[in-house]
């Protein structure tokens, strides 16, 4: 009962805030939609008994991923970049008629492929006998230390990479002289 | 009502969503926060299948990796567009068409 409601509650928020990140004019507003619509997929791994994902899923994307790119939107003129102190006004563009055309066009080319795979998926799918939800982090921690190392090394390399490579990237323009 | 087809539905529609918003919109930071709505709707579908399908715990590594490169990627992205707004004072994508002045 309290797990159907929680998946009925997360279902909405992840399927509505992914909405108003479609038809949401301002951008700041589509940023706080993505945290609602992040917070529901939180709740759906929840439902499902993945626990550590749920909690990663907060810490980085809620607690990270979302924080960086409203201070990314502030540094770049903020929600109201029309009329921003640079003048222009070609900043704000959340998409026009033409653009929103052809994506619901796509969209629904996509929906058509899509519902045709997944149909098929749902057909053959084995009736499995579901397990019991157990706590997943020490068989997590196991597997990434044994099974998964060769991944682990190097997403941990790539994240240094990453590090480097935005401290690089976006550093203070450099004046030259020649 | 907890069923594979139900994970399956919620996570095309996020897919779906992502795919509008990549298109649709003329803000390189809105089109990021697509392809964010994109990689979670993946994540979704590896969680899913290690709950319904086989129960080892392989599907969730897949997700927590897809959360890690989603960071990086998200990091490294935000870096570019803030340099390229430095750059032209603009984050429109219509001027992000030559890799040099």
């Amino acid at each position: 009962m309290f797990t159907n409601t929680l998946f009925l509650l997360s279902a909405a928020l992840t399927v509505g805030g992914a909405l108003a990140v479609v038809y949401s004019q301002n951008l700041m507003h589509a940023c706080i939609y993505l945290l609602a619509s992040l917070f529901g997929v939180s709740g759906l791994y929840a439902c499902i008994g993945a626990d550590f994902l749920a909690a990663t899923q907060l810490v980085v994307y809620a607690g990270g991923v979302v924080i960086l790119m409203l201070f990314a939107i502030m540094l770049t003129g903020g929600s109201g970049n029309k009329i921003n102190r640079y003048g222009l006004e070609k900043i704000a563009a959340m998409g026009n008629k033409k653009t929103y055309f052809f994506a619901g066009f796509a969209g629904i080319l996509t929906s058509l492929v899509l519902l045709k795979i997944i149909a098929n998926i749902l057909k053959a799918q084995p009736n499995t006998v579901l397990s019991a939800n157990e706590p997943t982090v020490a068989k997590l921690g196991t597997l990434l230390a044994t099974d998964h190392i060769l991944a682990f090394e190097i997403s941990s390399v790539l994240l240094l990479g990453a590090l480097v490579g935005a401290a690089i990237i976006s550093r203070p323009r450099k004046e030259r002289n020649d | 009502m907890i069923s594979l087809g139900s994970y399956l539905a919620i996570s095309f529609a996020l897919f779906i969503c992502g795919i509008l918003v990549m298109i649709a919109r003329k803000n390189i930071i809105a089109m990021l926060l697509g392809i964010e709505l994109i990689l979670n709707a993946s994540a979704l579908n590896f969680a899913a299948y290690t709950k319904f399908a086989n129960n080892n715990l392989d599907g969730h590594i897949v997700s927590l990796f897809i959360i890690v490169i989603a960071a990086a990627e998200a990091a490294v992205g935000l870096g570019i567009v803030i340099r390229f707004f430095q750059l032209r004072e603009s984050i429109h994508i219509d001027d992000a068409a030559t890799l040099q002045n």
